[in-house]
């Protein structure tokens, strides 16, 4: 049977390791050693003597550790999708998404063995696009890949990706389909209400958050001037490309700063003290495009007037850190460019004043109107 | 120009953002002895279970009142000298003196008629002091969210009979937690207490008058599910119960009810027989009450003394039907703050309640309500429909002279204004059940609504 709204009132707060208690912080700090020794085996080895994962993925009879990693993962996100759904699950519209996004990256994570002779040896998921998978409008990836994947990250990147945006808002991607989006909602969802409503968070999220996007972009344009001019050019292409770990490069930069630290260290590692979208919100570049583009789409939260009593759920329950609240108490519908559309704030109000929803039907509240209770 | 608000709730709160708003320099004074912070009284259950904490329920980020330039008093004000024009505090601080005055001094708990009401283990739901004896009574404490900041601050400013006072503890002189509550009163709060209480792990007592469960709202068929759920939820729901006595043992604490029909065991009683203005400390005053204790304010919401308005839960305001009472609600409130704000920078407003709405969620259910429900209007007929598919919800449209006057509505969401344009556009029953769905405000993917016609 559907009952909307929340069932059951929940003891978040009465859960230490939920508040950043000392086994939160465990917690946190495990996630943290857990992703440096992923990206910095080789380093371990050098220091210890021991590449514990690869040790760990041999003995599994896995080829490397990235599969041990991607078995990790898919445990993680269907462990977690169990934890939401008891809880959660009462609502279709959470139960769908959640199984979705579920199905779609736990069938790509155990398909990757079977799709991979077809790259020729690489990994290629289906599920990520330019910016979010750096590499996949590099030239060079786009020269190596079958013509059709080619074609698909292309298109799928540029195109496909904004209008979905523009239809559904980037809900579709964020909280459907993408894995940093899966993990976030399953195996992050007991830490959610940790992500900050402050205005002093927003204000930190809107600078880095484009930050990285103008990072991202500058760095597959250089790469692309890298791949036209490189070889004439060898200083250039050191600065750019260069590939070695002695050689800092602009791509090696990328890589570390924005794909492994960003994304793998601080975005999940921090899950258990901030939330679990710290990446998502922060600094994804995919996410900056998607919001701007949602901010011209269809996608919003309608606000029913005048029911809102500022109980603050949904508000609370925002793992983008969106104060929802002030706008319902303000009657005020809206689209903000970070929201995930995951639904939980119409999920936890007690009063069903939120709903979303995708209409053309609105000009006025595309911009964030005077609130009474926040803006002066 | 000196404003001064007695009351930091939500009409108090939006009456100082209006004039704020207008005039940045005025001095605002907000004098509370509940709270240092503005919060929402109706979320103190889920602060209770642990779903929020005390910062998660403040509407407004903490540093607030210094960045909008609102100063505050933590203490209990005593009296109105209408004038000399100050507010007189507890504790011997000094009085406030004021330009306009506005009271938004909000409801307080009715206290229990019977004997024992006051023993230790006994208390009530609706102030955040209330909160914590509840919560010590059944977890021991707060949740790890913490307390609210200077939860006792207004400790040396207060008075006995104050509903912001901490009250004793009986748990703790028991050395363990509350095992059997009890809670007396059907309606809102009740529920809240016995929802709590649920989601403690315990099997609470629930305690009503009436033949079913909250009756100015729901009618028998409606109730029944209501109560199947808090039975379902392992709460003993005792209607037709007349309350006689709170028992109590030799150390003072209270350790059963005693009702019409038996007596029943319990460590800890939670009254929630409703609330009444939070008036008492204008006795003698110049400011005139009705017989409700409610401030009688015109629709300017002017009090009897100039400079002087009065707006939220202590205000007796003219209904629809021409009736002079409180609006004890969270939207009246908000409202009524918003013209009070307006006639404390000098305009001249009028407060129009307009079309009765409501929400509430009961247990796991939804409810929402608009226009003349169980009101008994003469040659009323009400259409009742009962949906039990992938979705359950109820209901009921009041009809009266062939047009819609009321509905209510469980289990689903429903936007009301469009229910109250209906009501307002006097549509028929059949035009209104034609187009029911576009008043439908269901989660995305819930399948709409299919009622069919008896």
């Amino acid at each position: 049977m559907d009952q909307q709204g929340q069932n059951g009132l929940l003891s978040t707060y009465r859960e230490g390791w939920r508040n950043r208690s000392a086994a939160g912080i465990v917690v946190s700090a495990l996630l943290i050693l857990f992703y440096v020794v992923l990206y910095w085996e080789h380093k371990v080895q050098q220091h210890f003597g021991i590449a514990p994962l690869t040790a760990i993925s041999e003995a599994a009879g896995l080829r490397n550790r990235w599969y041990l990693y991607g078995f990790l993962y898919s445990l993680a996100i269907i462990g977690g999708a169990v934890y939401y759904l008891r809880r959660h699950g009462n609502s279709r519209y959470n139960r769908f998404r959640i199984t979705v996004n579920v199905a779609i990256q736990v069938a790509l994570g155990f398909s990757l063995p079977f799709i991979m002779p077809l790259f020729g040896g690489q990994e290629v998921y289906f599920s990520y696009f330019w910016p979010l998978k750096y590499d996949y409008l590099y030239p060079q990836t786009l020269a190596d890949l079958p013509l059709y994947f080619a074609l698909y990250t292309v298109v799928g990147s540029l195109l496909a990706a904004p209008v979905l945006a523009v239809l559904y808002g980037k809900r579709w991607y964020c909280s459907w389909v993408c894995g940093c989006g899966g993990l976030a909602n399953t195996f992050g969802d007991p830490w959610r209400h940790l992500t900050s409503k402050s205005t002093k968070s927003w204000r930190f999220e809107q600078a880095s958050i484009h930050l990285v996007l103008f990072v991202a972009i500058s760095t597959t344009f250089l790469i692309g001037l890298d791949w036209l001019i490189g070889e004439d050019h060898p200083a250039f292409h050191r600065i750019v490309a260069g590939d070695h770990w002695q050689y800092w490069s602009i791509k090696s930069f990328y890589v570390l700063a924005v794909g492994a630290v960003l994304a793998g260290v601080v975005g999940v590692g921090l899950y258990p003290l901030f939330g679990p979208r710290v990446w998502c919100r922060n600094f994804c570049p995919m996410a900056a495009i998607l919001g701007w583009v949602q901010k011209v789409g269809r996608y919003r939260i309608k606000v029913k007037p005048g029911m809102c009593i500022s109980c603050g759920n949904c508000s609370t329950y925002c793992e983008m850190g969106i104060d929802v609240r002030s706008y319902a108490q303000a009657d005020q519908s809206f689209t903000r460019a970070s929201c995930v559309g995951c639904g939980m704030c119409a999920h936890m109000c007690p009063r069903g004043v939120l709903k979303l929803e995708n209409t053309w039907e609105r000009a006025e509240d595309k911009e964030r109107q005077r609130l009474s209770v926040v803006d002066f | 120009m000196r404003i001064v608000i007695v009351g930091n709730g939500v009409a108090g709160m939006e009456a100082a953002l209006t004039v704020r708003r207008r005039e940045p320099t005025w001095e605002v004074t907000l004098i509370s002895e509940e709270s240092d912070h503005f919060f929402s009284r109706t979320a103190l259950m889920w602060v209770f279970s642990g779903q929020m904490s005390h910062r998660d329920i403040e509407p407004l980020e903490r540093d607030a009142y210094e960045r909008l330039g609102f100063r505050r008093v933590r203490a209990r004000a005593t009296g109105i000298d209408t004038v000399g024009r100050q507010v007189s505090l507890a504790g011997g601080a000094e009085p406030v003196p004021y330009d306009r005055l506005l009271i938004a001094a909000g409801s307080r708990p009715r206290p229990g008629p019977w004997p024992g009401s006051d023993a230790r283990g006994v208390g009530h739901f609706v102030t955040l002091q209330d909160l914590d004896w509840y919560e010590r009574e059944v977890h021991g404490g707060a949740s790890r969210g913490g307390a609210p900041p200077r939860a006792d601050a207004h400790v040396r400013a207060t008075a006995d009979d104050s509903p912001y006072r901490f009250r004793e503890v009986a748990a703790e002189r028991h050395g363990r937690l509350a095992r059997q509550p009890s809670v007396i009163g059907g309606g809102l709060v009740g529920i809240e207490a016995v929802e709590v209480a649920v989601a403690a792990g315990l099997r609470p007592y629930f305690f009503i008058r009436e033949e079913w469960f909250w009756p100015i709202a729901l009618d028998p068929r409606e109730s029944r599910w209501i109560s199947d759920q808090m039975g379902q939820h392992g709460v003993e729901v005792h209607l037709e119960h007349e309350i006689e006595a709170l028992e109590t043992d030799s150390g003072g604490n209270v350790s059963g009810v005693r009702t019409n029909q038996g007596r029943y065991p319990s460590d800890c009683v939670v009254i929630a027989i409703g609330v009444m203005p939070n008036t008492g400390w204008l006795a003698g005053s110049a400011i005139e009450l009705d017989e409700r204790g409610g401030i009688a304010v015109d629709e300017e919401l002017q009090t009897s003394a100039p400079g002087v308005f009065a707006a939220g839960d202590c205000a007796s305001v003219r209904w629809f039907d021409g009736t002079r009472r409180p609006e004890q609600l969270w939207y009246t409130a908000r409202d009524q703050g918003r013209v009070a704000g307006l006639r404390l920078l000098g305009d001249t407003p009028r407060y129009d309640r307009g079309t009765w709405y409501n929400s509430a969620k009961l247990m796991d259910i939804e409810y929402t309500t608009a226009g003349l429900v169980n009101w008994n209007l003469e040659r009323e007929q009400n259409w009742y429909f009962e949906e039990q598919g992938r979705v359950r919800s109820t209901t009921r449209v009041v009809v009266q002279d062939g047009h819609v006057v009321g509905f209510n509505m469980l289990g689903r969401r429903w936007d009301h204004t469009v229910l109250i344009r209906w009501i307002e556009e006097r549509r028929s029953l059949d035009w209104v059940l034609g187009h029911l769905n576009e008043a439908a405000f269901d989660t995305e993917l819930v399948p709409p609504l299919r009622v069919t016609r008896a």
